[in-house]
């Protein structure tokens, strides 16, 4: 279980002469059950990636906290690390290497038998469709091939909990398929699959609760049936669009 | 925990070592940076001092009144000398002297009055010789004639001493070395440390200048480099501790400038038969330096915590900085610091000031200059290891605060 407790986050924004404060995220609460795929929508700028930098442990959040099970992730920093896999697309892999050699290496820093990477790895690079790839240098790769590495490389020590932040982003259906695919039959695994988008389609089929991020501040949260029948809408996409299109309803 | 490190490291190190252009940088161009500077030099050198030897010089010679037996004698020793000679009388001479400023004569010699009655009466007689100090060969011909001259000195001193009744013994008054054994050499500087000590001379500061250099080019790379291209962020979302990531860099940039050093210390001592070669003319008794097994445990003794006090810095420095460039922008003034640092070693005597000795970098350069030179004292080189391992404990330890420090490592 995933819990997210009030979680604020302020930014100092030094440009110009005054430091302006900047509330990215203001009180946020959600949870999340193993099984379940929790979609986190918003538009440009609303807080998604500063949300998931908070689960991540890479930033602290001004106030509030996180909880997986029993830890938290003021106090629990590197217990939290072994038990979450993150991507964001501003993540990159060090070009210099083959996937093959990143996935022993992180395998390695996360404490796994070389018996346990190779097992790991082989049903990464099956699952993701990866296996012509993995002896290439990650520089000479296409988008969507560093996006699977990425992904594979983030699930090596095969975590409880995953957060991927706009994992779909630049890829095409067919390797967007790939991974919206893997992301569900990780769920159907028992893991807490948390995702960022603003795609409303691929939100609509591969998540089962979603919450609706506005300037910081989650403005819908609940499954696809309640926030429908909540509202005059009858699809996910207008609901989305009466909170941030000027004359919306919610505006 | 020191596991993770060496993880951390090997991945940094198999980069290093089979990346072929940053190896050229790391290892090759420090190995023979040097060598191939002094060969050069080496080589300018010696085609500069042929050049000299094989020249003609031209002398015109003015003859005064009275010349003489002994007039001939300085003639005779002037045509020993490679040059050519031209007579002529003194009605010439503001046009000869405009030669020599035009570079058409390299010397011109005005020959005294009266040469034979002055020998007669014990007289001091005086020559003038112009020549032109902008001139190459000029200086060169003044040298030599100046020679032959002293030579015919001395036949003419010794004329003088006979013609008075006294012995030709009196023109010596004392001898050097002449009743040395046959095994005996008077030159007592150890073995080597000549050589030691043209060597201790430089040595240090290029050691510090590699140390820097093979930092610098993987240290900011290593993690300004890395938050430059966003390669940082999924190391730090792995379950491995902020030390570990700190060590493992700091260990690797370390190892690279360990092997910068090395390179170019190995560098120097091929480059020293050059310098042999350029010194041994001047007669001193100059053999290769070899390092003792005991000079090398102290040289590691040192060497090896001030390259962890310079990765560590260079490290802070990468940590801080945006990217890279705005770290090449940081560590550069401290870059001039240490060079300049270095120059002062080069040029301060055989007993350092003793602040010098006291403070970090500076202890380090000096203590390898007595190293090189067989006179390092065991206290010094501990104190300098000490200190070194201080302040490379604080600079980490900064670091490391930084790494924690989400301001520092996100910035954009
Ligand atoms: N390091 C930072 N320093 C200052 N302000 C920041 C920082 N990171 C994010 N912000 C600000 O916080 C707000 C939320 O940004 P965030 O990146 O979380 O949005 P997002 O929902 O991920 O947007 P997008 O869909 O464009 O990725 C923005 O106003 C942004 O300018
Ligand atoms: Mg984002």
């Amino acid at each position: 279980m995933l819990r997210v407790e009030g979680l604020s986050k302020e930014f100092r924004n030094a440009r110009g002469r005054s430091a302006k404060m900047v509330q990215a995220v203001k009180n946020l609460s959600f949870q999340c059950k193993p099984g379940e795929i929790y979609g986190l929508l918003g538009p440009n700028g609303a807080g998604k990636t500063t949300t998931l930098r908070c689960l991540s442990t890479l930033i602290k959040p001004t106030s509030g906290n996180v909880f997986i099970d029993q830890y938290n992730v003021l106090e629990h920093g590197q217990i939290f690390r072994s038990k979450i896999g993150f991507l964001t697309s501003d993540m990159k892999l060090d070009g210099y290497f083959t996937p093959d050699y990143m996935m022993d290496w992180f395998g390695k820093l996360n404490k796994m038998q070389t018996s346990e990477i190779d097992e790991r790895k082989e049903k990464l690079f099956v699952d993701l469709k990866m296996t012509d790839f993995i002896h290439k240098k990650i520089d000479q790769l296409s988008t969507g091939m560093k996006q699977k590495t990425a992904v594979a490389i983030s699930l090596i020590h095969d975590p409880d909990v995953i957060i991927f932040d706009e994992p779909t982003n630049g890829l095409d259906i067919v390797t967007s398929k790939a991974v919206t695919d893997f992301l569900v039959s990780r769920a159907g695994a028992g893991k807490i699959v948390i995702i960022s988008t603003h795609n409303m389609t691929i939100a609509e089929k591969l998540c089962h609760r979603f919450g609706i991020l506005v300037e910081g501040e989650l403005k819908e949260e609940g499954t696809l049936s309640d926030i429908i029948e909540g509202s005059s809408w009858d699809n996910l996409e207008d609901v989305f669009f009466s909170y941030i299109l000027p004359g919306g309803d919610h505006v | 925990m020191f596991k993770d490190s060496l993880i951390i490291m090997r991945k940094e190190l198999k980069r290093m070592f089979t990346d072929r252009r940053l190896l050229f940088m790391l290892v090759v161009l420090p190995l023979v940076m040097l060598p191939l500077m002094y060969s050069f030099m080496g080589k300018a050198n010696k085609t500069r001092r042929n050049e000299i030897n094989s020249y003609t010089s031209r002398i015109a010679v003015c003859s005064g009144e009275g010349g003489g037996e002994v007039s001939d004698l300085f003639f005779q020793s002037l045509e020993l000398l490679n040059a050519n000679i031209e007579t002529t009388d003194l009605g010439e001479l503001d046009s000869l002297k405009q030669r020599v400023i035009d570079k058409d004569l390299e010397l011109l010699i005005v020959m005294p009055e009266n040469l034979d009655g002055s020998i007669l009466d014990n007289s001091v007689f005086d020559f003038s010789i112009f020549y032109n100090s902008t001139g190459d060969y000029s200086r060169f011909a003044f040298d030599q004639v100046d020679m032959a001259f002293a030579q015919v000195n001395d036949v003419i001193v010794r004329q003088r001493i006979l013609a008075s009744g006294m012995s030709e013994d009196l023109l010596i008054a004392y001898t050097v070395n002449k009743y040395l054994a046959p095994d005996e050499t008077a030159d007592l500087a150890e073995e080597g440390s000549v050589m030691g000590k043209l060597i201790g001379v430089m040595m240090p500061f290029f050691i510090v200048i590699y140390l820097f250099a093979n930092s610098m080019k993987v240290g900011l790379d290593s993690v300004a480099g890395e938050k430059e291209r966003g390669t940082l962020a999924i190391l730090l979302v792995n379950q491995v501790s902020r030390l570990s990531i700190v060590l493992g860099k700091m260990i690797s940039v370390m190892v690279a400038a360990i092997v910068g050093a090395v390179s170019s210390a190995i560098g120097l001592k091929i480059a020293s038969r050059y310098l042999i070669e350029m010194t041994s003319e001047s007669g001193a008794s100059i053999t290769e330096y070899t390092m003792g097994s005991m000079a090398i445990i102290q040289f590691a003794i040192v060497v090896i915590p001030l390259a962890i006090l310079i990765s560590s810095l260079v490290l802070l420095v990468s940590t801080f900085a945006r990217n890279v460039k705005e770290g090449q922008g940081m560590i550069m003034p401290v870059y001039i610091a240490v060079m300049v640092m270095g120059v002062t070693t080069m040029q301060t005597g055989d007993i350092p000031p003793e602040w010098m000795r006291m403070t970090p970098v500076f202890n380090s350069l000096v203590v390898l200059k007595d190293i090189f030179m067989q006179s390092a004292l065991w206290g010094n080189i501990f104190f300098t290891m000490a200190t070194s391992l201080l302040v490379s404990a604080v600079l980490i330890f900064i670091t490391l605060r930084m790494f924690n420090d989400e301001r520092v490592l996100f910035r954009i």
